[in-house]
């Protein structure tokens, strides 16, 4: 660019031979990234849209043709009755409960199973952490019935600490494998030490490991915490009553399963907002630790 | 061994155990809730599918218990128009949506790698389709799919002219399913892609770059041979993951139009619904028999490829 601004100094820049040229080499490569990114951010962000502006947009012109993008008159109608339909605020701690509590026990019994298996050699080991991670490809619908068999003789259908049992256990191959990788990163010298020290095995784990292992297990339990929160199917096989049912399940509850034009969007797209807030709190919240738990589970 | 830890200072039966033996101690007990709620929840149970899928089994007519059937509900498969469908539409959307995500995945996994100021935005935002709810992006496809009051027949209408009507066709329908699926997990994939391109030296393309190796170049002889390992764990994960897909189709076309959109897990559900016990659990046994064979596949390939996992 220089040498040619020193050729020709009197004409415009664009005029100037070669001009093109190192404007594509200089800026080619960076609208194309922004123009990749421009189509990333629509067809990420579209539904979404369309889901909040339903989600304000008066029942009775949402039935329109053609759609409506934008409401005229914006309005929290939609969500009104949405809770008056559906009891949103028990449905609500229900979710609360399933998701914290379930992402809880995974995150320990995952991580004391982990230690376990990346530490200490015993014979079977191997054994052992192969059914488990093996068991992460058997379809949760495929054991539903005997599943549900169980359940009900131990009376622990339509209980909080029911679908906490399977919610956690479903997530435990996953957990276990991250958690694994994460400690065999960690260089047991630290551990060797603390036992010439004279620390017993109760003090390593508390004093020692847990402090090292920690950002994981908490990145764990935000990632479980948004598995759990989605979840349909146990909840909807196992939870019947008020006292148990989760968002998601009033979800289907909301939907008619009769016309198409029956199905209530109006109220649908109120509940579905409430249910990506709690989820994009999160990925503000603690977007590279997800980021790398995901990477580190997919990868081992 | 007869080693014995120096701070020993307590009696008792933990105390007289070697150090060794009391290692074997701790695994197990470390190890215990883990392996209680997998048999609970994973182990047991499907040792019960197995012995119902040679049963007939419906509580409401069957008052003694299953009824030894041997093949019998497999040979009643062989029979059922909506199995053969569920299974067709269940590969098709299997192999469909993972092609397509491990396409498209890495082609983001690029745009989250490339420096550019939005990156830490591009990086936040590929997260959301992965944590929102399946049954809240089933349902909002399902809606935006309308063929009446959708805005994506409407857009395609407006900004290029097509006009296509979606969920009351069934291969449309079937399209519809597998794009949302793409579109909830390609995001995944291309977190996972992005951790591998992130481990592939700059000097590689720097030299490929000395040699006259253009953009394309570059990805199908450096990127795409040194992410294969990943490519194939991430594509076994998937597949497996998606064979047993149940809620995206379930709320969002319900199986329909007829069968066309019902895969196997709304089938076993189905089944379930009905109290045929029996059935469906030997259609579960297929499902799983599908999933053995797609992971023995994969672990052929791994050794293939050398990869440890």
């Amino acid at each position: 660019m220089s040498q040619q601004a020193v050729l020709h100094p009197q004409a415009p820049i664009h005029e100037r031979p070669g001009y093109r040229a190192a404007l594509l080499a200089r800026y080619g490569e960076s609208v194309l990234i922004y123009a990749a990114f421009a189509i990333f951010v629509i067809v990420i962000g579209l539904p979404f849209y369309f889901i909040f502006s339903s989600s304000i947009t008066p029942s009775t012109e949402l039935f329109n043709v053609p759609p409506t993008y934008w409401p005229s008159v914006p309005t929290l109608d939609n969500y009104l009755r949405m809770s008056q339909s559906i009891p949103f605020l028990t449905y609500f701690r229900n979710s609360l409960i399933f998701g914290i509590g379930s992402s809880a026990v995974s995150v320990i019994a995952a991580g004391m199973a982990a230690y376990a298996l990346a530490r200490i050699r015993f014979p079977g080991s191997n054994a052992i952490y192969l059914a488990l991670i093996l068991s992460v490809a058997l379809p949760q619908i495929a054991v539903l019935v005997p599943m549900f068999q169980t359940f009900n003789t131990f009376r622990l259908v339509n209980t909080h600490h029911g679908l906490i049992i399977m919610m956690s256990s479903l997530m435990l191959p996953f957990t276990i494998i991250t958690l694994v990788s994460f400690i065999k990163q960690v260089p047991a010298e630290i551990e060797e030490a603390a036992y010439i020290d004279g620390a017993n095995t109760v003090q390593i784990i508390t004093r020692v490991v847990l402090p090292l292992i920690r950002p994981a297990l908490f990145t764990m339990f935000l990632i479980n915490f948004i598995i759990s929160w989605n979840e349909l199917l146990y909840p909807l096989v196992f939870a019947h009553t008020v006292d148990t049912k989760t968002l998601s399940v009033g979800l289907t509850e909301l939907t008619d399963p009769g016309s198409t034009y029956t199905k209530p969007w109006d109220m649908m797209s109120a509940l579905s907002v409430f249910m990506i807030i709690p989820v994009l709190l999160i990925i503000l919240f603690g977007q590279r630790m997800i980021i790398s738990g995901l990477a580190r589970g997919a990868l081992k | 061994m007869t080693l014995r830890s120096p701070a020993n200072r307590r009696h008792g039966l933990f105390a007289q155990l070697t150090l060794q033996q009391r290692f074997y101690v701790v695994a197990i007990v470390l190890l215990l809730p883990a392996v209680m709620l997998r048999t609970f929840t994973a182990f047991y149970p499907f040792l019960q599918t197995a012995y119902l899928s040679f049963h007939r089994y419906n509580p409401a007519f069957d008052h003694n218990g299953p009824v030894f059937v041997g093949l019998g509900n497999f040979q009643r498969m062989g029979a059922d128009p909506v199995v053969q469908a569920s299974i067709s539409f269940t590969i098709l959307f299997v192999v469909g949506a993972t092609f397509a995500q491990l396409t498209l995945g890495l082609a983001v996994a690029h745009l989250l790698n490339a420096s550019f100021r939005l990156r830490f935005l591009s990086r936040a935002l590929v997260l959301i389709p992965w944590a929102v709810p399946m049954a809240v992006a089933a349902l909002g496809f399902r809606w935006m799919f309308d063929d009446q009051f959708g805005i994506i027949p409407d857009l395609l209408r407006t900004l290029a002219g097509i006009e296509m009507r979606w969920l009351i066709d069934p291969n449309n329908a079937k399209l519809a399913v597998i794009a949302v699926a793409i579109w909830k997990s390609t995001p995944f994939v291309a977190l996972v892609l992005l951790a591998g391109l992130q481990g592939i030296g700059r000097d590689l393309y720097e030299a490929a770059r000395v040699d006259g190796a253009n953009a394309w170049t570059s990805l199908f002889y450096i990127t795409i041979p040194m992410l294969l390992p990943i490519l194939i764990t991430t594509g076994m994960f998937m597949i497996v993951w998606q064979l047993a897909v149940f809620d995206l189709p379930f709320l969002m076309t319900g199986g329909g139009p007829g069968f066309s959109t019902t895969v196997i897990a709304q089938k076993i559900y189905l089944e379930s619904n009905s109290l045929n016990y029996g059935y469906a659990a030997s259609i579960s046994m297929v499902l799983v028999g599908i999933v053995a064979v797609v992971g023995v596949i994969g672990l052929t390939l791994f050794r293939r490829f050398d990869v440890s996992i």
